[in-house]
Formats: structure tokens, sequence, C-alpha cells
């Protein structure tokens, strides 16, 4: 791959085609971005004694992630060493070991090949167990988040996560308790490329009031005045969006966490019950965001809508499709009523039935399938909106753009997934620590904003 | 459900398979106010829980309503999903796509006090666009009351048969 301007144009702020649909590109993205990237595995609320485990993908790859004896958590490939069968077909459930279904090898809750049928009669003494464990990936976990690697080069995952933990800390810990994950999640198949979703919940506050303005003109509240983009807003007033040294990024609009909750009394009252104890721990500008409404990827397939309290995994399936996996976020210390309320709310919404999420799905596949012509393919994609209107801040990490309703996230993603692709590994990632931000060039925005304002 | 329940008698099976085929022809030509308004009670609870894939020997029991679901709605949170239908800002409707349903196996016993336990399989055909099409098999368990001389459901779970879900969305009535 060259470090032409070709499938990403950082300058321009647009895209080839291609990139949602050309295999040799997907292939590519497999090995250099799936490849290296810490993946969403799963959260220790969905697994919390030894023995649980889950079964789960890494992009395409099969995974076990299982809780070890001593509280930590290990994953492994889903096949077995002996000639290949998947291991496990347990969505989750609590074993001993695993035993595969072909010949019976049993696999330990840590992966390790523990017995194996017939042994001294059959294999004469000559089979190496201790080689023949199942596949490890790297795992480790942020706030209770669990990810797993299979680059023995990438970073940690808190430096993966870099400064955008400044902002996931505000919530993923927020007053103490921080978040847990609430399954089994809800599965569906979405004709698709991976990116369409991910770039959609990094910053796509554009399309909020189009494309979801039937949904919200029933929901009404706070964010009916987007429905069919008639009112006249103050959007400059409303929001932000931010982008990341690893792509990981959001947006968010003001004082609107549980704007797509109509049942919200429990959800709102832990809202206002908390916000204090935010700003005291994280300060003000933090406990702001805390209240707000946040659409979010984490790269590269990891999304989730907090405020609804949404939290979705897109898994590849080839360039042209997805498996949406969707888990509700609940504040861990919230009383069950208000889990479960915010949990019916959040799928009422974003679940596979869900009012706003029926409304995505269309998009998403058609701005896929669509370059299947030839003509169409060789063509290119705009992600300019608010070019310009975005910097560095003195007080927020990152990239900071100047409205919810902007494509600086967008550009922020598509620039980290380009990094990526050319990268030969990540020392060379590493290499553009420094200036990883110097696409976004109005380098005094926010200084002369803030300026201008006194 | 035990097989000792008391079937109804053939008038009230015929009645309650007339119901069935009326909710189907207003699902199919787009009248759901209607369908909310003449077939569903208020006190309605409208669920399609999620089953996991679990071995046989996992001892965890069956979700609950307070357990993750597809739909898990009430009268109000149906209406809502009706009403969104009638906003014409529904752009995948529109062009409107073609449903098509088959209720069958309908076996109803007499739960007593003018209510009936029904089970029966539904097929979904769905076509979209220019080439979509799914096929969503469902078991449908309702508990239906007498109104006046037709009926209204209170119940309804819908148990569908597949983990992971292969169309965009599952919205539709069912
Ligand atoms: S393939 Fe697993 S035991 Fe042979
Ligand atoms: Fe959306």
């Amino acid at each position: 791959m060259t470090e032409d301007a070709h499938l990403v144009d950082n300058v321009e702020s647009s895209q080839s085609r291609e990139i949602f649909w050309d295999k040799d590109v997907y292939n590519l993205e497999l090995e250099r971005v799936f490849g290296r990237s810490w993946l969403f595995l799963g959260h220790e609320s969905l697994l919390p004694k030894p023995g649980d485990f889950i079964t789960t993908y890494m992009a395409e790859d099969k995974v076990i992630l299982s809780h070890q004896q001593d509280g930590s958590f290990r994953a492994f490939i889903n096949s077995c060493t002996h000639r290949g069968n998947q291991i496990c077909h347990a969505d989750s459930g609590n074993a001993k070991a695993f035993v595969c279904n072909y010949h019976g090898w049993v696999y330990g809750q840590d992966g390790r090949l523990v017995d194996v049928p017939l042994e001294t009669r059959c294999y004469h003494g000559q089979l190496d167990k201790a080689k023949l464990g199942a596949k490890h990936v790297r795992v480790e976990t942020y706030k209770g988040f669990i990810f797993g690697c299979g680059d023995a080069d990438a970073p940690s995952l808190e430096e993966y996560l870099g400064e955008f933990r400044w902002y996931l800390d505000t919530i993923w810990e927020g007053a103490g308790g921080g978040l847990e994950l609430l399954g089994p999640p809800m599965k569906s198949i979405l004709a698709c490329n991976w990116k369409v979703p991910t770039e959609n919940f990094v910053g796509d506050g554009y399309h909020v009031g189009w494309t979801h303005a039937g949904a919200l003109g029933q929901i009404g509240g706070e964010l009916a005045g987007l429905a069919g983009n008639r009112a006249d807003m103050p959007f400059e007033e409303l929001g932000f969006q931010f982008t990341t040294r690893h792509g990981h990024g959001f947006g968010v609009i003001n004082n609107a966490a549980a704007a797509i909750h109509v049942k919200r009394d429990g959800w709102a009252k832990y809202l206002a019950d908390t916000r204090a104890e935010v700003g005291r721990k994280f300060g003000p500008e933090r406990e702001e965001l805390y209240v707000g409404h946040w659409n979010c990827s984490i790269f590269p397939s990891c999304s989730f809508l907090y405020g609804t309290n949404t939290f979705k995994v897109w898994h590849p399936r080839g360039p042209h499709e997805i498996e949406v996996w969707t888990y509700t976020m609940v504040p861990r210390d919230a009383d069950a009523a208000t889990k479960s309320m915010i949990q019916r709310e959040a799928t009422r919404s974003f679940g596979t039935a869900g009012t706003l999420e029926s409304d995505d799905g269309e998009n998403m596949s058609s701005a896929t399938h669509v370059n299947r012509g030839n003509i169409t393919r060789d063509g290119r994609m705009d992600s300019s909106m608010g070019v310009g209107f975005e910097g560095p801040h003195p007080v927020y990490p990152g990239i900071v753009g100047s409205s919810f309703i902007g494509e600086t996230s967008h550009r922020g993603f598509y620039r980290f997934w380009k990094e990526m692709l050319d990268a030969p590994d990540w020392a060379a990632v590493k290499a553009n620590d420094d200036n990883w931000d110097s696409v976004f060039t109005n380098r005094d925005y926010w200084a002369d904003k803030i300026e201008a304002a006194e | 459900m035990s097989v000792k329940q008391i079937s109804v008698a053939q008038d009230v099976h015929f009645a309650i398979e007339a119901h069935y085929r009326t909710e189907v022809r207003l699902w199919q030509t787009g009248q759901y106010r209607e369908w909310l308004k003449e077939m569903v009670a208020e006190d309605i609870h409208y669920w399609m829980p999620i089953y996991e894939q679990r071995f046989i020997r996992d001892r965890r029991p069956d979700p609950t309503p307070h357990d993750a679901a597809i739909y898990n709605d009430d009268y109000g949170e149906l209406k809502q999903r009706v009403e969104r239908l009638y906003s014409g800002t529904v752009w995948m409707e529109d062009p409107p796509s073609k449903i098509r349903y088959m209720v069958s196996n309908v076996e109803a016993f007499d739960a007593g006090d003018g209510e009936f336990d029904v089970y029966s399989n539904v097929v979904v055909y769905r076509n979209r666009r220019q080439l979509e099409m799914t096929v969503h098999t469902l078991g449908r368990e309702d508990k239906l009351r007498r109104v006046g001389d037709d009926f209204q459901v209170f119940r309804r779970k819908l148990n569908i048969d597949a983990r992971v879900t292969q169309d965009k969305n599952l919205y539709f009535f069912c």
C-alpha cells in the first residue's frame, strides 16, 4: 500500500469508495487494523465468576474469553490445535474445561491442553501437550472493559486508548461506581462495510435530524427540534466533536444525556445525584460532558451512545457484511429498577427492533452496496463539514470541532485508519506521535475563539 | 404447556383463527392504528426475549421481562412504534416494503374467565426494494381475552427461531 492520498485524502477530506468495497483493502484491514488494534471482548460484569466464559470474535477470529481462578481474564482462539475444529459452541456459561467435539481433546479454563483421549496407547507418550495449548491473544482491561490484541508489539491498552481516557474516565469511572454491561447481546446481520456504522457513531451528528426524523418526532424531548432539520438552532452552542491520537472520537450534545429515553426518571435522577461528584473529581468541563449525550467509537469497531446507553460491536464478515452485537451500558451502582429501565429504553431505541436502529440500517447497507458499480466505485466520498472550525484546545485533549454537527471525528477516524494501513508496524505508528494532528491545520481556532469571547 | 389443558370448542377455535386472519390482514395492509385499537388490550405485555445458545447442562434460568429483550413493550410503547410509521418520515418504508404472514398450528385452550391461552407458529416474509428478502419463523404464545364478540391480546410472547437475526431489523408486528 502506498502512502498516497488515494484511499484517504487528509487534505481534501475525502475517501475512495473502494474503502467500503475492495477485497484487497479488507484483507489489509484484517492484518493491519484488526490484527494490531485492541478489540473489545467483553466486560467483567458479563463473566463475573471464575470459570465463567463468553465466546466472541476478534474481527473474523472466534475467541473464548475466560475468567481465571485468580480473577484475571484470558482469551484464546476458539479452534482446536488438533484438527482445527471449533472448541466451544455456547454463547456463554461456566466451565471447568472445554472439550472439543471432534476427538475429545480437553482444554483448561486457561486454554492449556490438559487431556487427550487415548494419549498413552495411541500417541505412545510422544505428544507434547505443553506445545498444543489453544492460541492466546493479549488481554488487558480498562475500568472493567476487557480488550484483546493479536499483536505482541502493540502498545498497552492504556497507551492505545491514550488521551481518549481523559474523556472515557468521565463516564467509565464517573462518580465512582463506573459502568457495567448488560447482556446477553442482541445479534443481527447487516449488509454493510464495518466502517459505515463506525463512522456514523464516531461523528455523524448530521444524520440525526434527517434519518431519525420520524422516531425523534415520536420521542419528543430535547432532540425533537432536530427532527427534519427544521428548527433554527445555535449549533455551535449545543456541543462539540473530538478526535484523538488513535482515531477514537465522539460527538457530544450538551445537556441531552437521557434525551432518547422516554421513561427516564431513574436515569435522570442518577445523573443529577452524581454530577457534582464528577465535577469535583474531573472539573467543570467533564461535568458538562457527563450530562451530555455522546455518539462515540473506539477504533476500530466498537461504538456506544452514552446517555442512550446502547453499546455496539461491529464484527466484520467480509467487506460487505457485519454482525451487529448490542449490549446496554448501565451505572454499576444504580438500583435494579433504574438499570432495568435504562436497558429497556436503550433497547427500544437502538436494539434489533429499535425505533432509531431501524432508521439507520438501510443507509448503512446501501452506502456499501451501491459501490459494486464500477463507475460509482471510481469516485470519492466527502467528509469536509467543519474543516477549519476545529483545532487543539487549551482544555480538551486531541482535536476539538466546534459543533456536534460536523465531520471532525470522521476525519480523525480515517486519518488513523490510513496511518494503520500504511504503517509496517507499531514502531512506524509511534514515530508519528508528535505530529499526528498536523492535518488539522487551523492551529489557532480555539485560541482565537476564546480570545474573541473575552 | 400441559397436554391436559382444556381445548376450546370448535366454534371458539374457529373464531380465534378468524381473529388471527383479520390481524394479519390489518398488518399486511398497513392498518396499524386499527390493529392496536381493536385487537390489543391496554394491559398488553408484548415481549420477544433473547435466548442465548447455552449448553444443556447450564442451569441458569430462562429470561424474564427484567432481562434483555428485543421487544418488551407496554401499550404506550407499542403505540409509539405504530405512530412512527404514520410520521411520513420513515424513509426505509418509502417506497413501502412488502410483508406477508402465515399463521398456523393454532392451538387454543380455555383459561377460564373469558381468557384463552393460544399457541401458534408464524412465518413472516419481508421483501424490500429490488432484491432484499428475509424470512423469520416464530413461535407465538398469546393470552387472549374475550371482548364483546371478538378477542384482544393481553400477553404476547414471541420466540424467534434465530440467535442471530438475519435481517437489518425486526421492526414489524407479529
Ligand atoms: S479437532 Fe479437536 S480433538 Fe481433534
Ligand atoms: Fe443513526
